[in-house]
């Protein structure tokens, strides 16, 4: 009954929707296909390799492919461990108050330049470590040991100290704990090196051994590079055992088990793909770094297992060489295949811990009774 | 015990998780106040000391640090004693049991010079063309003479000079006037005033002219351009730099990120391929920042950029124009870097807006258009200036592909200037992060870059951090909101 | 190209349609002819015949998911968002069936307005909640504007308790008052036909009654459609009832005799069941 009022504004209307539509799409997929190019360029551009390369060209990638795992290992042997068990504590002992303020503290640290972690790691603590190598292998150990020592002497405090220093917060009272016993390590080692025959742990290995030390290694590449990673690891592991039902882990103390009991006996299974995806997406950042390993590991092609050996990996050898290399020569498109490379290698590892996150989280929904 | 430890087993292992957390804290900790402390100090005027040591010599300079001797026991400190043109070197170890006194005398001096970097020393006397001054009116002449200058510098008239001064004339001459400087060791040298930045007595000077000269630093640091290979001055055209780049990137990351989401989220066909291509996008995150570098290397400067110079600027090749790494090519590759970022945030905030929203639009009689303008985007938008400013914070600290397409150690011009076309975007810049690796990596004296590496370092943290800061802000400010 | 409906009343126009709507007619206002819809191959409405007469309120009752509200959202053409649907036979509005390809949807989604079980006031002020339809139309003078909100919401029965706060966010509002906001949205463009997809069931007791009474009340202005699963509010507001299950229609007449005197037993044993 009510005649439209204008029919010019009406047409008007129209023919802007559709062309902002016709625009939108357009302009999405061009976005998307740009996107898709990265693939098909690299590709496209190592195509060359066919006719300028031989099988010996390949061999040169090699040490570089070598010098990348070597750094994504140690990277993650260092990072695992203390973001898991992060995770851990954070989703089922750590006071809601505290988890609250951690989680945007860690991202913060996912936030800081790999190029400012580099060049502490590599022009600071690198010498350092190199001068006080005794204290800082002992920290591996002592550190670990100190924190079950408060463990086990907390069930020995009055209930007034327990409540003081309540495990809820250890995460942060700890702190000053650690400084303390990493003060207390560095003071001893010293006068524990000097009943080594060598009086430095370092001549003893090369002397005993034959064990090299280069200044900048994979294990200061481990250190500097695993704190990198920490937070994205910590981030993932810590929703993926977050989520885990509740009703699943009261179940579990319900039968007696005790608190620890329930979390490895039902969280960690339940949460076991997402706690390996977690640790999938560490090792896409970890083999991708540039910054980090092209300052702190020295950047020798070797192949050696050694933590106290540098290596040379994919990404630093593109960001030092390519820019070098003339276009269309051989180095060129190897240096491309190596991009290449990281390209695939990243996209698959996250797609499949992509994958294997959507199926935990259905597995989450069917726990709680939503089929 | 063994038994003690093993009941307590499952009570002990929680604490070895919190151990992680607190270990990771600390060492986020250790790396922030290590940075704050080492790169706010070095502006900090410390004192110079006078040592004797043992065989009667004598040096002067800022203590820097000790570490153990290397062939027996006991330590050694590092000195910063300046004087590279009479003594060849700036830093000088000294063995700790060498030492024989230590002083910190008001009288010496620090001098900022523009070639042969710091002096060291005593000021013994001011030449004029007229007069020669002496002792403590030797130091407030040098003073009045700095200030003056520094005021006809910045275009103050030059009335200054009044008749109680002690400069001659009207018009300022200053290469009429030089210093005579004497060392420690009593090595004396003329010094030509137009030669000398500032002049410091750091042992002689009150806590409030401490703090002052501090800011004084601080703010070279931040306003000023590189000197002497990069070891001191401050660092005014790489924040420049950083800054240009990353506007542009967001220029153009924000309305391509934005399109492509409201594309993929709000018109596309839901099926199978819309969620390959949002995984594939969500994954594109993963992928490292050096691999889009070699895409823009490849694409960008030696593809668009090579034809770019075939076509209009073959009267100067065979030297590249946009044939070779530049702002443009750099803010392009960082846009296409941090475009999944923009994406998916953006498609988050999209996604959280209930459908209800856009069916009461559309039962209104909004088109499409229409119901996206005034419903949707107002809705996300906070979500995709989160996506805008975690992408800025992502581009400001990335350096491994900018080394491909277009950073520069030293850029001779800025891209941003009063020549036509003023926006140079072919020219090459510098860059915060670049810097901290060249100097650190590539410098001449690594031991006197140090300490404006730390600054420097410090700077970048702290612009990442803000940033970051914003953007966890805005969303969960956003969270809560919608929570409501 | 076609771009607005047939004028049903000669000479009436957007200005003087509430007075013009006082003349009581049965005539058919909506015609579903044969219509059928399919999800991604499953059908959810199959084979529905019916008539909507004007100027009345019609309500579809059923159990869950027999597609009362497919339906209903059918007629708003909502379903042209999800691509997997797929529709035969016709919906006519005044004569016009309403999947012409010629047809602007945007105008249709404006003569046939809908509200949705829960409210959805959008994230900005009362006053321009209700000025949104009214912006599309294109530009207005502001008095004309406020007269209109003002009428709208005086429909709607909100005027009172909202006139001195028309600026404040419209998240403010309690369940009932969004309701009834969404309801003066709707009606600020004056629309032909209100579609409510059972309004009320968010809602408490007193604002349900509130809803059900401006239902009775607006039927002089226009036609309306509800759907419900609530037996006794179809029985105290409506006129016709159509009884829908498993996408068909079982039976459709006034409202009176389908609660009192079901000609099917199925019907009768979903009243009885639902009632008892």
């Amino acid at each position: 009954m009510t005649p439209s009022p204008d029919t010019l504004n009406q047409r008007l209307r129209l023919a802007r929707d559709r062309l902002a539509t016709g625009l939108i799409t357009a302009g999405g997929i061009g976005v998307l296909l740009a996107v898709l190019a990265i693939a098909v360029f690299l590709l496209w551009e190592t195509l060359p390799l066919l006719r300028l390369g031989d099988t010996l060209a390949l061999a040169k990638l090699t040490p570089l492919a070598w010098g990348t795992l070597k750094a994504a290992f140690y990277a993650l042997l260092f990072a695992v461990p203390l973001a898991l068990g992060a995770a851990m504590y954070s989703a089922l002992f750590m006071s809601t108050r505290l988890r609250h303020r951690l989680k945007p503290t860690l991202e913060m640290m996912e936030a800081i330049p790999g190029v400012v972690v580099g060049f502490i790691a590599g022009l600071i603590i690198a010498p350092w470590v190199e001068r006080h190598l005794a204290g800082t292998l002992l920290l591996v150990i002592g550190l670990p040991l100190s924190a079950l020592l408060v463990g086990v002497a907390w069930h020995h405090l009055g209930t007034r100290l327990q409540r003081t220093l309540p495990l809820s917060w250890a995460g942060l009272w700890l702190v000053p704990w650690f400084v303390l016993m990493i003060v207390l390590i560095f003071w001893v080692t010293p006068q524990l090196e000097q009943y080594l025959p060598e009086g430095d742990l370092r001549r003893f290995l090369d002397k005993q051994w034959g064990i090299d030390y280069a200044t900048r290694n994979a294990m200061i590449v481990g250190v500097a590079m695993g704190f990198a990673v920490i937070p994205s690891i910590y981030a993932l592991a810590e929703d993926a055992l977050a989520d885990v039902p509740k009703s699943l882990l009261e179940g579990a103390q319900a039968l007696g088990a005790t608190r620890w009991q329930a979390l490895w006996k039902v969280a960690l299974p339940t949460a076991g793909p997402g706690l390996f995806s977690a640790v999938m997406i560490g090792a896409g950042r970890a083999v991708g770094e540039t910054m980090i390993v092209l300052m702190a590991s020295g950047n020798t092609a070797l192949f050696s297992a050694s933590p106290f050996e540098g290596m040379r990996s994919i990404s630093a050898a593109i960001a030092i060489e390519l820019p070098e290399a003339a276009p269309d020569s051989l180095t060129y498109h190897l240096l491309i295949l190596a991009a290449l490379a990281l390209f695939v290698f990243t996209f698959l590892v996250n797609t499949l811990a992509e994958a294997v996150r959507q199926r935990l989280r259905r597995r989450y929904r069917r726990l709680e009774g939503h089929p | 015990m063994i038994q003690r430890l093993a009941k307590n087993r499952d009570e002990a292992w929680p604490w070895l998780s919190a151990a992680s957390v607190a270990l990771s804290l600390l060492m986020l900790a250790a790396l922030m106040s290590l940075l704050v402390v080492r790169g706010l100090g070095h502006f900090w005027p410390a004192p110079i000391e006078e040592v004797t040591l043992a065989d009667g010599q004598v040096i002067a300079g800022h203590a820097v640090r000790e570490a153990p001797l290397p062939d027996r026991p006991g330590h050694e400190r590092l000195y910063y004693t300046a004087n590279r043109d009479l003594d060849g070197a700036l830093w000088q170890w000294v063995a700790l049991d060498a030492i024989q006194t230590r002083s910190t005398p008001a009288d010496l001096v620090l001098l900022d010079r523009a070639s042969w970097g710091d002096f060291v020393g005593r000021l013994v006397a001011v030449v004029t063309p007229n007069e020669r001054l002496e002792g403590e009116a030797a130091w407030q002449a040098l003073q009045q003479h700095l200030n003056q200058r520094n005021a006809v510098a910045n275009g103050a008239p030059s009335s200054a000079a009044s008749g109680d001064s002690h400069v001659p004339g009207d018009t300022y001459l200053p290469g009429d006037t030089y210093l005579i400087v004497e060392s420690v060791e009593g090595r004396r040298r003329q010094q030509p005033l137009h030669d000398i930045h500032r002049a410091q007595r750091p042992n002689a000077m009150s806590m409030g002219e401490n703090i002052q000269t501090w800011g004084g630093a601080v703010w070279r640091f931040l306003s000023q351009g590189p000197r002497a290979a990069n070891t001191g001055g401050g660092v005014w055209p790489a924040i420049f730099g950083t800054v240009l780049m990353v506007l542009l990137m967001s220029l153009l990351v924000t309305p391509f990120g934005v399109l492509a989401a409201i594309y993929l989220n709000e018109i596309a066909h839901q099926g199978r391929l819309t969620r390959l291509v949002r995984i594939g996008v969500r994954n594109l995150a993963g992928v490292p920042s050096i691999v889009y570098g070699v895409f823009g290397l490849g694409v960008f400067v030696y593809g668009i950029g090579g034809s770019l110079d075939e076509w209009f600027f073959s009267d100067t090749l065979p030297s590249p124009t946009f044939g070779t790494g530049g702002l443009l090519w750099a803010s392009l590759t960082l846009a296409l870097l941090t475009l999944p970022v923009v994406i998916v945030a953006t498609e988050e905030g999209l996604a959280r807006i209930p459908d209800a929203q856009r069916e009461g639009a559309l039962a209104l009689g909004a088109t499409r258009l229409e119901m996206l303008t005034r419903i949707v985007l107002p809705m996300a938008a906070p979500a995709m200036l989160t996506g805008v400013i975690l992408a800025v914070a992502r581009a400001a600290g990335e350096v491994a592909p900018l080394m491909l397409v277009g950073v520069a150690k030293l850029a001779p011009q800025m891209p941003l200037d009063g020549e036509f076309p003023y926006l140079h975007l072919e020219r090459k810049f510098m860059h915060l992060g670049y810097h901290i690796f060249d100097t650190a990596f590539h410098g001449e004296d690594v031991q006197a870059a140090l300490p404006l590496v730390y600054a420097t370092a410090l700077l970048l943290v702290l612009i990442v951090l803000v940033l970051n800061l914003t953007a966890i802000f805005l969303r969960h400010h956003l969270r809560r909101e919608r929570g409501n | 190209m076609q771009a607005s409906l047939p004028k049903s009343a000669p000479g009436s126009s957007a200005s003087d349609s509430a007075a013009v709507m006082h003349f009581a007619t049965t005539e058919s206002c909506l015609d579903i002819n044969d219509f059928s819809l399919a999800y991604a191959g499953v059908p959810a409405l199959q084979h529905l015949s019916l008539q909507v007469p004007r100027h009345r309120v019609t309500a579809f009752i059923g159990p869950s998911g027999c597609g009362k509200s497919t339906l209903l959202r059918a007629i708003n053409r909502l379903h042209d968002l999800n691509e997997s649907v797929t529709l035969s036979g016709n919906i006519q509005l005044e004569g016009r069936d309403i999947h012409a390809p010629q047809l602007n949807v945007a105008e249709l989604r404006r003569r046939v307005g809908m509200v949705f079980q829960n409210p959805n006031p959008f994230p900005m002020s009362i006053y321009e909640n209700v000025a949104f339809g009214l912006r599309l139309q294109g530009r207005m003078p502001k008095r004309k504007r406020d007269d209109t909100v003002e009428w709208a919401l005086q429909s709607a029965a909100l005027w009172e308790e909202v006139k001195d706060r028309l600026y404040r966010s419209a998240w403010t509002l309690s369940g009932g008052q969004q309701q009834r906001l969404v309801i003066a949205r709707t009606l600020a463009v004056r629309p032909d036909v209100l579609l409510l997809d059972e309004p009320a069931s968010a809602l408490d007791p007193i604002s349900t009654l509130k809803i059900e009474e401006l239902i009775r009340n607006l039927k002089s202005q226009l036609t309306l459609v509800l759907v419900t699963h609530n037996m006794q509010q179809a029985a105290r507001v409506s006129d016709y009832t159509a009884f829908l299950q498993g996408g068909e229609l079982v039976e459709y007449g006034p409202t009176d005799s389908v609660f009192t005197n079901p000609r099917l037993q199925r019907t009768e044993n979903y009243i009885t069941g639902r009632m008892a």
